[in-house]
């Protein structure tokens, strides 16, 4: 039997990675993923203050921050709880919280779309386009965010959320202001992503409609399944959520059953020859993201999708895009329900507790993440963070290839892999932190 | 007009969280900045060069932009060190622009190891032996992340022809000139040393309770708003001095204080100067701003 490995270099992802490619007899018969420059953002925090976790975990990641930053918050108040502090945050808080990060995974699926996916899916179809694929891209995310911006002063790295509720205290003129700019970015979803009415998208809801939707996500299913990619990539369909959302429950989802989950069952492991750590739940691997999400919830588009294709590429890229709708539809509920008058933040600033112990999840674009504090006499001594990509990206262990790993093999060519790589909306920058 | 020459762009990562290319992504015009220019190598617009062309070749580059902290030994990518790298094509560029506060100063980064960690030429405020070699061409963009109308306007006057003006660390004076104190929404209850009783509340400034740094950091966030729209002080964050050598510092939501007075005074005001208008200013009671700004009825 020929083996031969090929080491290829990944980029325009969110950093880079190297891959190491095992062929054997023509196909990929296993991949090595090795990730750069481990930066050490849960030493820096030891013997710091708690809440200056706040301020240091956004710069985990440049697209992701802002998950950082909500992970550390709840950490903060999870352990301010189990010290015997109730947090009560106002419903203008959680509304404000949730909407912030709704422009956050709003603004990295559409930058994958368009700049990872689109783009790459042309080149391993060898098809020449003249579109400025980028420039829609930014156009909606430099938009989404300017919204975003209006609450927590800035993106990236703003750290606006603080144990009991946020700094700001937007009055109506400024959440109109964000109102208006959720309205561009619909439009845009309406005339340039689906070429339909958001109402007319959200009803669709079985494989059967999918016709419907045209634009550019319309030509992306199109490509897909024309070109015999639709069952392509696929995993061990397992799927994880460790945080409730209004995009899903948290939770666990194998073959058709849902069961609960628990973040004291997540173990992580250093990987020979990567600062990467891998993670599972029980001994097992999972994928997380948005097809987890939409698995885990089980929203009828997704789940008619993997009836028919299971966890391919196709289902996996169909419930990211998907989420682009339900983001964009909850955002308006959400900024409608802000009442001005309710305060911003219940709790003190100068509260200060010196013992304790808290664990924060979050929905982020790319999966669950979780942040873990430990605080003693006042300072951090321990800080977990555990990303997403860690679930998706890990080699796997001795039983089990990794997530990605394992929808990659069986490829025939680097391309071919190197796009179903793509699928999973690789960040190295988090998968290293 | 279609210019004859468009100066050659090579934007290269260093030891990054990439905050600063997402910043610059978030620029209203960016491509028609970018049309003054031909994208050598970016990570992740489209590009002429591949990244294992950047890494084998020698590839043109007028103006470098370097994104993150630096290390001189042990970051490889395809088994080549970054820092060679990146030295490599300073050497042939016309124009080194630090993107950042790691890669002008060290920033975060710089903390996991604070021996062997730095910027391109500065370790904080002092100079790297790079320094020396690269200084006449170096522009310094210190900010966590980078402002990204900070970056447009250096392209742009550059690509213009135009000389920058620059201070002793290089930072460009139109830019850096202000602090962020400078056009802050708050500015009033600074003056009549109003601390703001929480977080978030519009009234009040976050100088003497909440760890503002506005006074003393050099920046132009509240004059030339992020994302077009605010800054972290109008929210009611305060500011983290994110573009200076020394950040990040600890206990960053509350302020350092010797006998109830902060600890660090706005830029330049000696400390007896400050004590004795703290002094004249306390003896008012304002009834406005004891009061909210606005009241909404239920
Ligand atoms: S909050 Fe900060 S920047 Fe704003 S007025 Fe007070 S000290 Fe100045
Ligand atoms: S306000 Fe301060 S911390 Fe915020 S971006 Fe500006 S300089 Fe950095």
């Amino acid at each position: 039997m020929k083996r031969m490995v090929i080491r290829q270099l990944i980029e325009k992802i969110e950093g880079e990675a190297e891959l190491d490619y095992t062929f054997s007899e023509g196909r990929i018969e296993d991949v090595k993923i090795n990730f750069g420059f481990y930066r050490g953002i849960e030493e820096i925090l030891e013997g710091k203050d708690p809440k200056d976790a706040l301020v240091i975990t956004p710069r985990v990641c440049g697209i992701c921050n802002h998950a950082h930053l909500i992970a550390a918050v709840r950490a903060i108040e999870d352990g301010y709880e189990n010290a015997g502090v109730k947090i009560g945050l106002t419903q203008k808080a959680k509304n404000i919280r949730e909407f912030t990060l709704a422009c956050e995974l709003l603004q990295n699926h559409i930058k994958w779309f368009y700049m990872t996916l689109l783009p790459n899916l042309e080149k391993y179809l060898k098809i020449v386009s003249e579109e400025n694929h980028a420039m829609k891209a930014t156009y909606f995310s430099t938009t989404i965010t300017k919204a975003l911006a209006i609450f927590s002063g800035q993106w990236p790295h703003s750290s606006y959320a603080i144990p009991g509720g946020v700094t700001c205290d937007p009055t109506q003129l400024d959440v109109m202001q964000a109102q208006s700019l959720l309205e561009e970015c619909v439009r845009f979803f309406e005339q340039v992503v689906t070429a339909c009415s958001l109402e007319k998208y959200l009803a669709i809801d079985s494989v059967s409609q999918l016709h419907k939707i045209e634009g550019d996500f319309g030509r992306l299913l199109h490509l897909l399944g024309s070109n015999g990619m639709a069952e392509m990539g696929q995993s061990y369909d397992r799927f994880i959520v460790f945080s409730d959302s209004f995009l899903s429950k948290a939770g666990k989802s194998i073959v058709t059953s849902v069961s609960k989950v628990d973040t004291r069952y997540v173990h992580e492991s250093a990987q020979k020859g990567s600062v990467a750590k891998a993670v599972s739940y029980k001994n097992r691997l999972y994928e997380t993201g948005p097809l987890a999400r939409g698995m885990v919830s089980k929203e009828p588009i997704v789940k008619s999708l993997h009836k028919r294709y299971k966890d391919s590429l196709m289902t996996r890229v169909f419930a990211r895009v998907h989420e682009v709708a339900l983001l964009l539809e909850e955002s308006r509920k959400l900024l409608k329900e802000i009442r001005v008058d309710e305060p911003s933040c219940t709790l003190e600033a100068e509260l200060k507790l010196y013992e304790f112990e808290g664990t924060g999840t979050v929905e982020a674009a790319r999966g669950s993440l979780i942040h873990k504090t430990t605080v003693n006499n006042g300072v951090i001594v321990k800080y977990d963070i555990i990303t997403p990509t860690q679930w998706n990206l890990s080699h796997g262990n001795e039983k089990e290839k990794g997530i990605a790993v394992k929808a990659m093999v069986g490829s025939q060519s680097i391309e071919e892999a190197d796009f179903i790589f793509r699928t999973f909306d690789v960040c190295s920058v988090c998968t290293a932190q | 007009m279609e210019q004859q020459y468009k100066p050659k762009l090579l934007w290269l990562q260093s030891i990054t969280c990439n905050g600063n290319t997402h910043s610059f992504l978030n620029h209203p015009e960016l491509f028609s900045i970018l049309s003054h220019f031909e994208l050598v190598h970016h990570p992740v617009l489209e590009s002429s060069f591949c990244m294992q062309e950047l890494i084998d070749g020698i590839l043109p580059c007028d103006i470098l932009i370097i994104e993150g902290a630096f290390m001189e030994k042990g970051y490889l990518k395809s088994g080549v060190e970054v820092s060679s790298i990146i030295e490599h094509y300073a050497d042939n560029a016309k124009h080194i622009i630090s993107a950042g506060t790691c890669a002008t100063f060290g920033g975060i980064f710089k903390q996991k190891d604070p021996e062997a960690i730095s910027g391109f030429c500065f370790d904080e405020e002092e100079k790297t032996r790079r320094y020396a070699k690269y200084a006449s061409k170096l522009i310094s963009l210190p900010g966590c992340p980078i402002h990204p109308k900070w970056l447009s306007y250096v392209l742009l006057m550059i690509a213009n022809d135009r000389k920058i003006s620059l201070d002793a660390l290089h930072r460009p004076v139109e830019l850096y000139g202000y602090t962020v104190h400078t056009g802050c929404t708050r500015n009033e209850y600074f003056e009549w040393k109003i601390d703001a009783k929480n977080f978030g509340l519009k009234e009040g400034c976050l100088f003497y309770e909440q760890g503002c740094q506005g006074p003393y950091t050099r920046g132009s966030c509240n004059k030339i708003l992020w994302n077009d729209m605010s800054s972290k002080t109008r929210i009611g964050t305060p500011c983290f001095g994110c573009t200076e050598p020394t950040f990040p510092q600890t206990e960053l939501f509350h302020t350092k204080t010797n006998m109830g007075i902060p600890a660090t005074m706005p830029l330049g005001i000696p400390r007896r100067a400050y004590l004795t208008l703290t002094g004249v200013v306390k003896s008012f009671k304002i009834k406005r701003f004891s009061e909210r700004l606005m009241e909404y009825d239920r």
